[in-house]
């Protein structure tokens, strides 16, 4: 009870912090035959981040080619987006790893996020 | 009389209302749905200090400051943290000899005592510790990182800015 407490403060406090959901997401058809299409979400609550890298990986992290409108997605502080990711159906079979790392530009030792939502 | 029945009438009608709201009520359905999450909180910016000439570290008793990630997540064993130390300035004035790079992440804090293991059962790759978050709620990781300057002879670093990242991931299982 009071660790749901303690977690439920901590997730609506005003820290600086990058997320990004669904942690188990599935590949749907697109409206292109052959092309599978997910949706993901960021939340961007790092003041000190504007930038976040896509990614898309297999089960030994060597990239898989994919498409979004932005391989690089500009989110400003405390903005949520949704985006799409196509990959040919193909390349989906392959794909195990889809992740989001934070792009910096801070002084002295700086934190980089990421976060890596799992096909299962 | 006809009071009565009236009566008797507005009662039923009532009665009826009442009836067909609650069958209302029950072909509402809730849904929702739970779903894990990973959140990488960057709680304390970390700073080099600068002990002497050949050194930069966050150590605090030299004058750094270590920097602290906050991890949270929503349901056991769905994810992975990942802390690894620098290996290298991301910038730095031009260096000539080379840097050893040494560091240390470690669990500093946690929500609950269930996870006052994770430090002892983390696994270290390279520069990089691996956590398995079994327990849902907050961990606060520390990371230590120096950079000695010269090959082992003691050089001092040239003047300038230096910047270095630590990476804090958030892998699903």
């Amino acid at each position: 009870m009071y660790r749901s407490i303690i977690l439920s403060i901590l997730l609506c406090s005003n820290a600086i912090a990058h997320e990004m959901t669904p942690t188990y997401p599935t590949w749907e058809s697109s409206y292109m035959e052959g092309i599978k299409k997910t949706t993901m979400a960021m939340f961007n609550r790092r003041p000190d981040v504007e930038y976040y890298e896509i990614g898309v990986f297999d089960d030994k992290w060597k990239p898989v080619p994919f498409v979004t409108s932005y391989k690089i997605i500009n989110l400003k502080y405390l903005s949520h987006v949704k985006f799409d990711v196509y990959m040919s159906a193909k390349h989906s079979a392959k794909a195990e790893y889809i992740c989001s790392t934070s792009k910096l530009r801070g002084d002295n030792v700086m934190i980089a996020s990421k976060i890596c939502s799992r096909f299962k | 009389m006809k009071k009565l029945i009236t009566i008797g009438l507005i009662l039923g009608l009532a009665g009826c209302s009442l009836f067909s709201s609650k069958v209302e009520a029950a072909n509402i359905d809730i849904t929702g749905t739970v779903q894990s999450r990973c959140i990488v909180n960057t709680d304390t910016a970390g700073m080099y200090g600068n002990p002497n000439a050949y050194t930069l570290t966050t150590v605090p008793a030299s004058a750094g400051q270590l920097p602290i990630v906050r991890v949270d997540v929503s349901l056991a064993n769905a994810y992975h943290a990942k802390i690894s130390y620098p290996t290298s300035f991301s910038s730095s004035p031009s260096l000539g000899d080379t840097v050893a790079w040494t560091g240390a992440a470690t669990v500093v804090q946690t929500s609950t005592s269930d996870m006052s293991g994770y430090q002892s059962a983390s696994s270290l790759s390279g520069a990089m510790r691996t956590y398995a978050l079994t327990v849902a709620g907050t961990t606060w990781f520390s990371v230590a990182s120096v950079a000695t300057y010269g090959g082992g002879q003691q050089k001092p670093f040239p003047g300038g800015s230096y910047k270095a990242v630590v990476l804090a991931e958030c892998i699903a299982q």
